[in-house]
């Protein structure tokens, strides 16, 4: 809305407003402290365990130290954990979004028999919170034999992530209008198509900003990993970083690189896609 | 056109004509895979943990004794640790509803103004959001070591180190320090929220304001904030939400500890079957933060579609 309104003033002012300047330098300063952990984290995965010890939080590395990282690599297995957290991702997010995709079009486009009724169930499941619900999960999983495989996480994460991701594609469906769709519904073409070749493709924006969240969101998965993945070979990263803290918890260089390791993958996903995850994310919480 | 086998087409034409039926079978065969996923891994665990919650089991034996009331006497009677789980979890969800909200507020409402590089800090109070919380917890944690970390080594820096508390390690603090990393996680999330909220204030409302000679202050009460109600309410549950989901920034820093200090109902639910392996106390503590969640989540839903109608009608 300020876009147009030249810095430092207020709307509809061509005057340098005071406070405005006194507010920004609060910023930059707030701005400062709010970066500084991550800076603290980078720095000292770059040390040596002397500069850790000797020198001050936030000095420089005496001599960068990358071997932090190879170390970390090979005694935290990341190699495996690094590959096992992207199969896992790379499976759950676009079969999940595919999924969900097809329910909400399902929902919003053929009057189905209580439509309304599962819609209000799955918008329910929107703020379902999972981490109270870890034992069962772990029990359900293990009844179908699951434990230690990416199928026994991969499932549980589609049911809680299908939910939102049907709630705002619910939206945006139902506001595409009748035309479109009749159009091809009198040439005879079936839903499955019109879903395809229509929705699909005009929904693209919005598919786009879900996989970012979810991307995001499955990266970072912890709890139900926790209670799924039992065998290390299968652990995600969230999980080797933890094990890691544990065992070599005072080795701060590694750990700091392992740390790095773990955040990287999201915050660049993040960065590049910056519009797209706030529009995902705001979507949902604040309409119209 | 490329010539397509007459079959393939002729298939849905015919099931199409066939009338609703068959668009209803279509929408089943779209809707099933989502919906029974969701059934059998999001709804059908939720049912179990109330029926577990009245049963006898360690995780992994076939018999599964039903015993009444006896978890829930359990807990509410001869479990210390359910009382501080409880009682941290009402202070955690208390300062959570409270500050990230009120520092997004404010962080918002700054950087809505025309400032140089806004859209850069922007970036910089959200990044945190996007970082695994178990990353977040294992940052902090080597952040508080009482040697090396950064808190320790600043204090020392500016002749402190007589002051350096354990801030994980003493019982009496170390709930807020681990708060203090979650402040520092999830008040971007309120921001963005609230800025998304503000692009909804009218600029000309604002400008006529001011032009009547509004006070800054005065346009603030007067204008802004009730056109943020909604954003607030919604802000401010969805804190509320999130903060009784808090496990793994707790499980990452302290696992409880310690003495159970900073033990929360989330985290003693998985702590009682996952490692004390008694599925049905576990269960029984876990009810009581649904129940608690489902509480809020209900009147929540109800109050957005009626908001949502209500807007759809004076639109």
């Amino acid at each position: 809305m300020s876009a147009a309104t030249a810095p430092f003033r207020q709307m509809g002012s061509d005057r340098i407003d005071p406070l405005l300047v006194v507010l920004w330098i609060v910023l930059i300063v707030l701005a400062l402290i709010w970066i500084a952990p991550a800076v603290f984290i980078v720095s000292t995965s770059l040390k040596s365990t002397q500069d850790v010890m000797g020198g001050g939080a936030f000095a420089p590395p005496t001599k960068v130290y990358w071997q932090n990282y190879a170390s970390a690599w090979e005694r935290g297995r990341f190699s495996t954990t690094f590959l096992n957290s992207v199969i896992v991702t790379f499976v759950k997010v676009p079969i999940g979004l595919a999924f969900s995709a097809m329910a909400a079009y399902a929902l919003s486009r053929i009057k189905l028999p209580y439509g309304k009724g599962f819609l209000a169930l799955f918008v329910f499941g929107t703020m379902l919170p999972f981490q109270v619900m870890l034992a069962p999960l772990f029990s359900v999983v293990n009844g179908i034999g699951a434990i230690n495989t990416f199928i026994g996480l991969w499932l549980p994460y589609i049911a809680f992530g299908v939910p939102y991701q049907v709630f705002i594609l619910h939206g945006f469906f139902k506001e595409v209008p009748e035309e479109l769709s009749e159009a091809a519904i009198v040439d005879g073409a079936s839903h499955f198509t019109i879903f395809r070749q229509v929705f699909l493709p005009i929904s693209l924006p919005v598919l786009a900003a879900l996989f970012i969240l979810d991307f995001v969101a499955t990266w970072n998965e912890f709890a139900m990993a926790l209670v799924i993945l039992l065998n290390n070979r299968n652990w995600t990263l969230p999980l080797a970083l933890m094990g890691f803290q544990g065992e070599f918890g005072s080795d701060y260089g590694p750990l700091n690189a392992a740390i790095v390791t773990t955040v990287v993958p999201a915050v660049v996903v993040y960065l590049i896609f910056q519009r797209y995850f706030v529009g995902g994310l705001t979507a949902g919480a604040v309409k119209g | 056109m490329v010539v397509v086998p007459s079959d393939t087409i002729v298939l849905p034409r015919r099931s199409w004509r066939d009338g609703l039926t068959s668009a209803q079978a279509q929408g089943w065969i779209l809707l099933a895979p989502a919906l029974a996923i969701y059934a059998g891994f999001a709804l059908y665990p939720m049912i179990e943990v109330f029926v577990l919650s009245f049963q006898k089991w360690n995780g992994l034996s076939p018999a599964r004794e039903f015993v009444g009331f006896a978890n829930y006497i359990f807990i509410f009677r001869d479990d210390p640790v359910f009382w501080m789980a409880l009682g941290n979890t009402v202070i955690w969800t208390a300062l959570a509803i409270v500050i990230p909200p009120i520092l997004g507020f404010l962080l918002a409402l700054a950087l809505n103004q025309a400032l140089p590089g806004r859209n850069a800090l922007r970036a910089v109070f959200y990044l945190p959001v996007v970082i695994a919380p178990i990353a977040v917890a294992t940052m902090w944690k080597w952040m508080y070591d009482p040697f090396f970390g950064l808190f320790s080594t600043l204090l020392t820096d500016i002749g402190f180190q007589s002051f350096i508390p354990d801030w994980l390690g003493n019982r009496r603090i170390a709930l807020y320090s681990i708060f203090a990393g979650y402040v520092w996680q999830h008040a971007g999330f309120s921001m963005v929220l609230f800025l998304a909220g503000l692009q909804g204030v009218s600029d000309s409302l604002v400008e006529a304001a001011r032009m009547d000679g509004a006070s800054r202050f005065q346009v603030l009460r007067y204008v802004i904030l009730p056109a943020l109600r909604t954003t607030t309410t919604v802000v401010v549950v969805l804190s509320l939400i999130q903060s009784l989901r808090a496990f793994d920034i707790v499980y990452g820093m302290t696992l409880g500890g310690p003495a159970q200090s900073t033990q929360m109902l989330a985290l003693w639910a998985f702590t009682q079957s996952m490692q004390i392996h008694d599925f049905g106390r576990g269960a029984a503590v876990a009810v009581v933060l649904l129940l608690m969640t489902i509480a809020v989540i209900i009147p929540y839903l109800l109050w957005r579609a009626r908001n949502d109608k209500a807007q759809g009608r004076s639109a």
